[in-house]
């Protein structure tokens, strides 16, 4: 008996030594190996600064450099990071944000209440302008303690804060931005993420090392390289000789080629933006697009999901919203179907039997294949027109400042909510409206400061449901772009962080053993 | 002589002049850059404020003066994209260009003339006419299909080379060769009809009939002259070469002004545009001003008024 008991504790005991010291050496193995990336656009130091991020695009590079009170991660799209936990005062006016304690920036120095006050009054990105209207005080009531208070109540507060519709809330040290400048700060940024800053050369690579004090925890690799390669040839190529372990956007037939390499794996960035297209004139009562009917017409001659397997691979689902589905207050809308002969009868009915010459469809890149397949589904119905690509900064550019006539094929991938993706092409004030209505603007000014959530959302239904009645846009799809993963990566980051297009959280990524 | 060179000089800077006006509107007619700068809903204010920053709010010619002013003391404005001077980056991406273009060279030169020389030697042969293919390929292929070619064979079939980036010899290889071979063909066409032109002159007859050999009539008395327009039209191809390598930069991902002049126009980016163009013109002119004042020294048929 006494033998038995003695070998069954010895048993026991190496079982659980075993066990522990799995666990230890899981929890506290060093970051080892390097990954790279091989990116579509230009690394602009911009993107290295939290502080002036324009879009979604920066989030590549802030989830590994820095980190945020609140921010998206896998689970949770809201998830406590630097802010531990966090209240909202009963009239809305006030919110409170417990820090995390022990964390530190990469240089040693601790985050505190300081740091989050100082970036958020340093904040000029995507979004200030609302931000700074409607923000009354920053209130440190301890180093671990900050007091936000508003204005007025706005109820997309944290949707602004706390997710990648912008980056309000991601945190920079005080201390160092004083000390080296704002243009310092974008040549050697240093953050609170979990990868520190080792080297750039603008425009083309940046080097970054695991910062083993991340609070969260060890990244698993030591070194990741981002690489700027404009081609998708190129990208495709550093892929397959593995040069590199991640290509991002490859579309068409790149795509194809991922999928039929099997030492490859084809990843789709699920970050739910809407590929639509603009009625550029039809505010313009001479205009062919000035009639419904018309706007209804292309809309039926448009085959959405041959366009999706041309393009993405059938990744991308067609829909009829310009707000992806998975948005918060997101009104689900079937898309058209292709039916050319409804489309050819809606034209006769609107007094085009032969179809008309609808001008240039204007279009950025990557996206003038989508162009061209839209072009030659419109002919088949009579409306004929031809592709004008241009690039994106002056498409952009040329939509805001209303220069453009005929279609344009362009999309929004800015997340948030239903309420901030409407706000740029809808209401009056935005950015992008090609026709304005008395109605929607009045629904989304009393949705803007309605505090109970059925009510604002069947407001924000009803402005989707009229956009969609009046066929303001054309949506095609959800846009889902593939990617290319190589063989030694174990975990990509793909798809973990809900609406996100890039690969995160960094730390989570593991090449295999 | 003075006088010539005086001349030379002032229809150099009247391209110059011509050159920067032209880029100046250029990247003003596509649109107001502010708008790209200023967060989406931006106030009118905020993008006032913008224009005031970067002297957007004054009238042209008035921008223009203060771009010329700025320009002659090395200030081509600071970089919309990455917010740094624009003359900064493009010295930083210069020496990239620099070493692609000396290589492109080089291999257009090494490949260029010997099968010029020999295409002439052999006028008619099997080696002129394969010659003469190479050349029109070279002429004819866009060089960003040849660099994906290159890299297909090179880097993904054959594993000998990387697809892209830079800072070893590997990595020049490639598209040095992409960017050579249209300037290798030139040269080769170049370095032909040179050859057989001095082939066929009167002293080169007489050194044959002299009894000399005629590896010696080549070497000696043909090639030696033949080669002079050769080594001309390269030094100005040289010029051409650092500025004009926009694709095959972009292919590579090679970190030149060429790649830089592409994210320029892509981002409307305008004192990029305006600090590459006008630096390649004045590459380019300046190159066109020295030989065309070494032609006058060289050759006194040029006439000096």
């Amino acid at each position: 008996m006494h033998r038995i008991t003695w070998r069954l504790l010895l048993g026991l005991s190496l079982i659980l030594l075993l066990v522990v010291s799995v666990q230890v050496g899981d929890a506290a193995s060093p970051p080892k190996g390097q990954m790279t990336w091989a990116i579509h656009f230009t690394i602009a130091p911009t993107f290295l600064d939290p502080g002036e991020t324009a879009g979604i695009t920066s989030f590549l590079f802030l989830y590994a450099l820095h980190d945020g009170l609140v921010k998206s991660m896998p689970g949770n799209p809201r998830a406590p990071s630097l802010a531990e936990s966090w209240s909202e005062s009963k009239d809305g006016l006030t919110y409170e944000f417990k820090l995390r304690q022990g964390v530190t920036f990469h240089n040693g120095d601790p985050l505190t209440a300081e740091d989050v006050k100082f970036s958020l009054h340093r904040f000029h990105g995507t979004g200030a302008s609302i931000f700074k209207s409607k923000l009354k005080d920053v209130e440190i009531v301890n180093p671990h303690q900050v007091r936000i208070h508003l204005k007025e109540p706005w109820p997309d507060f944290m949707t602004y804060l706390g997710t990648p519709a912008t980056s309000i809330g991601w945190i920079v040290p005080k201390k160092y931005l004083e000390q080296v400048g704002d243009d310092g700060f974008k040549k050697h940024p240093i953050g609170a993420g979990p990868y520190k800053f080792v080297s750039q050369k603008q425009g083309i690579e940046l080097v970054l090392e695991a910062y083993e004090g991340y609070w969260r925890k060890t990244p698993h690799v030591k070194t990741l390289i981002m690489r700027s390669i404009p081609d998708d040839s190129t990208r495709l190529a550093m892929l397959k000789t593995g040069e590199a372990d991640i290509a991002y956007a490859m579309m068409g037939s790149t795509a194809e080629e991922v999928k039929n390499d099997p030492n490859l794996e084809l990843a789709y960035s699920y970050g739910r933006g809407i590929f639509f297209f603009f009625f550029n004139e039809q505010a313009d009562p001479k205009s062919p697009w000035h009639d419904l009917r018309v706007r209804q017409a292309f809309n039926y001659a448009i085959d959405r999901q041959a366009l999706s397997e041309q393009q993405t691979l059938g990744a991308s689902p067609p829909t009829g919203n310009i707000v992806p589905q998975s948005f918060e207050f997101a009104l689900p809308i079937e898309a058209y179907p292709y039916d050319p002969e409804k489309a050819k009868q809606l034209l006769k009915e609107a007094g085009y039997p032969k179809g008309f010459n609808a001008g240039d469809i204007t279009s950025g890149p990557p996206y003038h294949a989508l162009a061209e397949g839209v072009a030659n589904y419109l002919q088949a119905v009579g409306i004929r027109s031809r592709v004008l690509p241009m690039e994106r900064a002056a498409l952009i550019s040329a939509l805001k400042e209303k220069r453009l006539k005929g279609l344009t094929s362009a999309g929004s991938g800015t997340l948030g909510n239903a309420a901030t993706r409407l706000e740029p092409y809808v209401i009056s004030s935005g950015d992008f409206p090609r026709i304005t209505y008395p109605d929607i603007d009045e629904l989304f000014k009393k949705q803007s400061v309605e505090r109970d959530y059925k009510k604002r959302e069947a407001l924000l239904h009803q402005i989707q449901q009229l956009v969609h009645d009046r066929a303001m846009y054309a949506p095609l799809y959800e846009l889902v772009w593939p990617n290319g993963v190589g063989p030694r990566v174990a975990v990509s980051g793909f798809g973990l962080i809900p609406s996100y297009y890039y690969t995160g959280p960094y730390e989570d990524i593991r090449l295999k053993e | 002589m003075q006088r010539y060179i005086v001349t030379r000089i002032f229809y150099a800077l009247i391209s110059l002049v011509l050159l920067s006006m032209t880029i100046f509107c250029l990247v003003r007619v596509t649109g107001d850059p502010a708008i790209l700068m200023a967060e989406p809903g931006a106030s009118e204010e905020d993008l006032q404020a913008i224009r005031r920053e970067f002297g957007l709010d004054k009238p042209w010619p008035i921008q223009y003066v203060s771009f010329v002013q700025s320009m002659i003391r090395g200030d081509f404005g600071t970089s919309i994209y990455y917010r740094v001077p624009a003359f900064e980056l493009y010295l930083q991406r210069l020496p990239a260009s620099l070493e692609l273009a000396i290589w492109a060279m080089v291999i257009s030169l090494i490949v260029g003339i010997p099968i010029g020389i020999i295409a002439a030697v052999r006028v008619n042969t099997w080696f002129d006419k394969v010659g003469n293919v190479f050349a029109n390929l070279g002429l004819a292929l866009p060089s960003f299909w040849v660099g994906l070619m290159l890299i297909l064979l090179f880097s993904v079939y054959l594993r000998l080379l990387p697809s892209a980036g830079s800072g070893t010899v590997k990595h020049i290889l490639m598209p040095a060769f992409a960017l050579g071979w249209v300037f290798a063909a030139s040269h080769m066409r170049l370095a032909r009809s040179a050859m057989l032109e001095v082939l066929g002159s009167e002293y080169v007859k007489l050194a044959r009939i002299k009894g000399l050999s005629e590896t010696l009539v080549i070497a000696k008395h043909a090639f030696k002259n033949a080669i002079i327009p050769v080594l001309t039209f390269a030094g100005i191809n040289l010029a051409l070469i650092v500025n004009g390598a926009v694709v095959v930069e972009s292919v590579f991902a090679w970190p030149g002004i060429g790649r830089l002049l592409y994210e320029g126009v892509s981002f409307r980016d305008f004192p990029v545009v305006q600090v590459t163009v006008i630096m390649g013109g004045l590459m380019i002119v300046a190159v066109n001003l020295v030989v065309d004042i070494l032609y006058a020294y060289i050759d006194p048929r040029i006439h000096y008024g």
